[in-house]
């Protein structure tokens, strides 16, 4: 078989290569997965085709993973879709489980990562054929049951509601783009401040803003000084990590994979859109989620194995039908292409080397990811024994390159995360709930998109109800899901009450 | 351990110094710095923008010895850091979209001829072109034409503004030629990505979506019960300029199959006598203060480079047509390539 010929000692090495890299970028709050292929893309001119795909898959993979470092420790989601690691992945650090809960993390990652590469194999095809049912109607009613996370996750409904109200206004300020079927017109700012909004406030310096800097600002009132009792948390204490955290998680991994393989089959919803998904699911339908939000493993494990999947996923539509099914996808098809290699219905079946190859790459690169960071990771923890008075001036230049080179070097992204920080901070201090504002930050954008063309596509707004079967079952979940929210609030206040 | 850290320090310096001589004697014989930031009109690197820049700036690299660097950074961005740079530091390569943005009055678009001084033209991307679904009543660019003057109203999905809307104005005023006051029934249905216009065609919620040959010709090989199988209608480059592509076509359609969807084979008129033709160009915008002299040298160095007739071949394989113009050349060009669109545009608008 042609195939063997390409299995080297150098395509293995490439992908090895690529994972470590990719963790590296991931693990940088402000540089992602994205960040990483699309500085790595020149280089697939040199090596080939075969060897310049094990490069990138791994660099994909690696990237996706490393989010979750800074997310656990640090309490910065590397990449946007590590956001929901930070919810018990932090708290979990404060207590002196950082390594535990990485680990937790890892495993749920490689679980996430093989399960959307077996149904990418098996599926792909069949699967494509489903995502195109899937019009702008369905996918606004995906981000709008993504949205329904707010109901869970906030600690007062009222100032939640409000609060990703103000996330969803914040996301659109700028132009609805021409790029995006809009008309280009700027809005919700003054004429002054076109020059630097046109485009609006980039997503990665608002995230590292908001989770980053805010942090380093409240931390920073408090006072650093050991004797303070803000001295660096230490590794010591707390559960250690044991295989039997996953005993009755079978469920959630599976559910919280295949929402990550699902999300990723559908382009342009995000990866964001996946992990938070899964998170308000197993909040919402597990048989105990009383602890989620406070430091409980199945929330890391909703997080990762979601956020995982979706690289599988998002290959669907890139190998099924020459769409991306994400920003990092759309990069491979410039490997692709560079090569001169055309993606479409056919890719599969006109380069079925190629295809094996890439699931070959798919798979080494999440079993090496595991082995890379499952061992790395005790001496990566030890990050956060660090003192923060060295720590945190070093996060703060972090974010400042990484806010500056997400978009190639617009400093205004570096106000951005500036500006966004002291928002975080005073947020704080009023009372706000950043993570509701950020979720709706994050989907807003994508939500009116989806909102005004389906509109436009179709003219009225019954269609948001009678579009297809899809859309009667995606408004069933949505109503599920904020009733099950709702009810989990009053059984809590009622347990408090009694408890009290 | 102080010699060990004042040694160390003075490799460093030295090291740097002797870096940034090398970096601006580089260029010496050109007046160009020796890091050369290329910012493109797109924020993909997957694109054509993307990847027609990186093949032309690799080998201009090569050529002049300097550093260069492609940034994906979008067109506003884009725009903005070419007004900023009068040093010559920073300039961009962009597509027709550059000057048609303008014409549609999308905001944010200067007029690039004012504004800016527009560089030399490197390659074109052929394959614009309009599908419909493989069950469409619709042969030809005909039909549709005689669809809408008898009434029906045809939808066409487009991204507005740019070289995506320019086909769609061009169908609309053969409308309005043949069927004045008819023009009203082709609608835009405004989307943005090329998935998205597919899904619309897939949803039957359009009956024509401007796609291109790169990313649309594998859908027209499927069977016609297939919900995704799509047809060409109508690719809007010139016959001459599909016949500079490779004899084997794109994929499984031949250039021999890829003329027959080129005028004079299908006709939108837009005059008396003469179709409708466009074709998708890619050109360098400077700052209005660079330096002429480090305008000529690009110029001087892509001649050189095309000359050599090693990036035609390269440019072929990611089915580019090589299309060297010299600043002066290609600027004039352009302009009248413009006035010929605003033409259309403004009689649309009546």
């Amino acid at each position: 078989m042609d195939i063997l010929s390409h299995l080297t000692p150098m395509f293995f090495a490439l992908i090895a290569a690529g994972t470590s890299i990719g963790i590296i970028f991931g693990a940088i709050p402000g540089m992602t997965a994205t960040m990483a292929v699309a500085v790595c893309l020149p280089l697939t001119y040199a090596f080939g085709l075969e060897n310049g795909i094990a490069l990138l898959l791994g660099l994909y993979v690696g990237g996706i993973s490393g989010g979750m470092v800074p997310a656990v420790l640090i309490n910065i989601p590397g990449t946007p879709s590590s956001i929901t690691t930070t919810f018990d992945g932090y708290p979990m650090a404060k207590r002196g489980e950082g390594e535990r809960a990485l680990k937790i993390g890892i495993v749920a990652s490689v679980f996430g990562g093989l399960f959307s590469a077996a149904v990418l194999f098996f599926f792909a095809p069949v699967l494509a054929d489903f995502a195109i049912k899937f019009s702008y109607v369905e996918k606004f009613l995906i981000i709008l049951l993504a949205l329904t996370v707010i109901a869970s996750l906030c600690s007062n409904m009222l100032m939640g509601v409000f609060s990703g109200v103000l996330g969803v206004w914040l996301s659109l300020i700028g132009t609805y783009s021409i790029t995006e079927g809009g008309n280009g017109e700027p809005r919700l700012m003054f004429d002054f401040m076109q020059y630097y909004l046109i485009d609006g406030f980039s997503l990665l310096p608002v995230l590292i803003g908001i989770f980053g800097l805010t942090t380093v600002l409240l931390d920073a009132e408090k006072g650093f000084k050991d004797e303070t009792g803000q001295g660096p948390i230490s590794l010591k204490g707390g559960a250690k990590f044991r295989f039997s955290v996953f005993k009755g998680q079978l469920l959630n991994l599976v559910r919280s994979s295949s929402i990550g393989t699902f999300v990723g089959i559908l382009p342009g919803v995000g990866g964001s859109a996946a992990s938070v998904l899964a998170y308000s699911q197993e909040k919402n339908f597990s048989r105990d989620s009383s602890q989620m939000g406070k430091g409980a493993p199945q929330g890391i494990v909703s997080s990762e194995s979601s956020n995982n999947a979706l690289t599988g996923g998002a290959l669907v539509p890139l190998l099924s039908l020459g769409i991306p099914g994400d920003s990092t996808t759309a990069i491979l098809i410039g490997a692709f292409t560079l090569q001169g290699i055309q993606v479409g219905p056919l890719f599969i079946g006109n380069n079925l080397d190629t295809w094996y190859l890439m699931i070959i790459a798919l798979l080494a690169a999440n079993v090496l990811m595991f082995g890379i960071m499952y061992f790395a990771i005790r001496h990566i923890a030890r990050v956060i024994e660090v003192p923060k008075y060295i720590l945190y001036p070093l996060i703060i230049m972090m974010c400042v390159v990484g806010a500056y080179a997400i978009n190639y070097g617009i400093m205004f992204d570096v106000w951005t995360l500036l500006i966004f920080g002291v928002f975080g901070w005073v947020a704080h201090k009023i009372g706000l709930e950043t993570v509701p504002l950020i979720i709706g930050f994050i989907l807003g954008k994508s939500a009116e998109v989806y909102f005004v063309k389906s509109l436009e596509s179709y003219g009225n707004y019954s269609i948001f109800f009678t579009k297809s079967p899809i859309a009667m079952f995606l408004w069933v979940l949505i109503a599920v899901s904020l009733a099950f929210a709702i009810y989990l609030r009053v059984r809590n206040r009622r347990q408090a009450s009694v408890e009290s | 351990m102080k010699a060990i850290w004042n040694k160390t320090c003075l490799a460093v310096v030295a090291s740097a110094a002797i870096g940034i001589s090398a970096s601006a004697q580089a260029a010496d014989d050109c007046p160009l710095p020796g890091n050369l930031r290329v910012v493109i009109g797109s924020t993909s690197t997957g694109g054509d923008t993307y990847q027609n820049s990186s093949i032309v700036v690799d080998r201009l690299a090569d050529k002049l010895d300097i550093n260069a660097k492609v940034d994906a950074v979008g067109v506003m961005p884009g725009f903005q850091a070419l007004e900023r740079s009068r040093h010559g530091n920073t300039v961009m390569i962009f597509h027709d979209g550059a000057y048609l943005g303008n014409l549609y009055g999308v905001n944010g678009y200067p007029d690039i001829f004012s504004k800016f001084i527009v560089g030399p033209t490197i390659a074109i991307n052929p394959g614009n072109a309009y599908l419909v679904p493989k069950d469409s009543p619709y042969q030809s660019m005909s039909d549709i034409i005689e669809a809408a003057g008898d009434g029906k109203q045809i939808k066409v999905a487009i991204q507005p503004g740019s070289v995506s809307e320019i086909g769609f104005s061009a169908l609309k005023n053969a409308v309005r030629m043949k069927y004045p006051g008819k023009e009203g029934n082709i609608v835009a249905v405004n989307t943005g990505s090329q998935a998205d216009k597919n899904q619309l065609l897939f949803d039957g919620a359009v009956d024509v979506i401007n796609g291109s040959v790169q990313a649309n010709e594998q859908y027209t090989q499927l069977p016609a019960d297939d919900q995704k199988a799509m047809r060409f209608v109508w690719i809007t480059a010139r016959e001459k300029t599909i016949a500079e592509t490779d004899e084997a076509g794109m994929g499984d359609t031949t250039r021999e199959q890829l003329l027959q969807y080129v005028t004079p084979n299908v006709s939108v008129p837009m005059a008396a006598d003469q179709d409708f033709t466009f074709d998708k160009e890619f050109f360098f915008l400077y700052n209005k203060d660079m330096d002429p002299a480090a305008i000529e040298c690009i110029d001087d160095a892509l001649a050189e480079i095309y000359d050599e007739g090693e990036i035609q071949q390269q440019q072929k394989r990611s089915f580019f047509v090589p299309d060297f113009k010299p600043s002066q050349e290609a600027a004039s060009y352009l302009e009248e390539k413009n006035d010929q669109y605003k033409t259309i545009i403004s009689d649309l608008n009546g």
